[in-house]
């Protein structure tokens, strides 16, 4: 099963605060941990929301408002999917993350991602349609 | 530059609504239309906050709190992750996103790092590892 581990945003990474190198190396470490456990499938790192948008829809009506958004532990900083055989797989993976982040205080959270076989009650063929599209997304 | 594109959840997505087959359809024919652009790099949904956890650092201490967490607009619900020429272009694809007449959606646009960002911070043997990082974990990218 595969899970998003998301770190939360905050006041410096809100504030375009780049990591140092120390970080960069530590969750370089990591990361290799991950890999070499078969356990990571991707990851990114996400500018502030200074540099996003906010497109809300309501009654067929489209907004668009541009950040930053005011909430920073509201807010996505970047994430990992990890493939794992467990959430408690997961949470074990997410206590060793690297002290250097946050300056130790970092919230991560961790959400289930969704498979095929979550979508019984759709028909064969357009379960088949969406997991071809998938494909095609994927070879890219 | 790439996109991350977050749908935020609500109370349907955090109650284990499912998307009906009509929905999935329609999702898929956004999908395909992204795909044929070289637009798509990736996409997953998300279950209900429920089935996961959070873990807090506190001075290097983590603590685990299972879910589900309470305000839904704060959780992700899915996302897609896009490349594309300009934030505008990102907004153009996200307006187009198929969201049912009535139907409330609240979708974030957030740029993603590369590693010319980093600056000087992310030395050439770092940018090295992580280059190779990468092609060992691409197979689902």
């Amino acid at each position: 099963m595969r899970f998003m581990v998301i770190r939360k945003a905050d006041e410096e990474s809100e504030a375009g605060v780049l990591p140092s190198a120390e970080l960069l190396e530590a969750m370089g470490r990591y990361n290799e941990e991950l890999v070499k456990a078969g356990v990571l499938l991707s990851g990114e790192g996400l500018m502030s929301s200074d540099r996003g948008a906010l497109v809300t829809f309501s009654g067929g009506t489209v907004t668009v408002t541009d950040g930053p958004f005011a909430e920073a532990k509201e807010l996505v900083a970047g994430y990992s999917i990890l493939d794992v055989g467990s959430l408690d797989e997961a949470l074990e993976w997410v206590r060793k993350w690297p002290v250097e982040d946050g300056h130790g205080n970092a919230e991560i959270e961790i959400l289930q991602v969704h498979e095929a076989e979550d979508f019984g009650h759709v028909s064969e063929e357009n379960r088949k349609y969406v997991g071809d599209v998938r494909e095609l997304a994927d070879e890219k | 530059m790439r996109f991350m594109v977050m749908v935020k959840a609500d109370a349907n997505s955090e109650a284990g609504v499912l998307p009906t087959e009509d929905e999935l359809v329609a999702m898929g024919r956004y999908n395909e239309e992204l795909v044929k652009a070289g637009v798509l790099l990736a996409g997953e949904g998300l279950h209900p906050s429920s089935r996961g956890a959070r873990v807090t650092f506190a001075g290097g201490q983590p603590t685990v709190i299972d879910g589900p967490f309470t305000e839904a607009k704060e959780l992700v619900a899915g996302f897609w992750l896009i490349d594309v020429k300009s934030k505008a272009e990102a907004v153009e694809w996200v307006k187009r996103v198929p969201c049912t007449d009535g139907v409330e959606a609240s979708i974030e646009i957030r740029q993603v790092f590369e590693a010319d960002d980093f600056g000087d911070a992310f030395t050439d043997e770092l940018r090295e590892r992580e280059e190779q990082l990468r092609l060992t974990t691409k197979k689902d990218a």
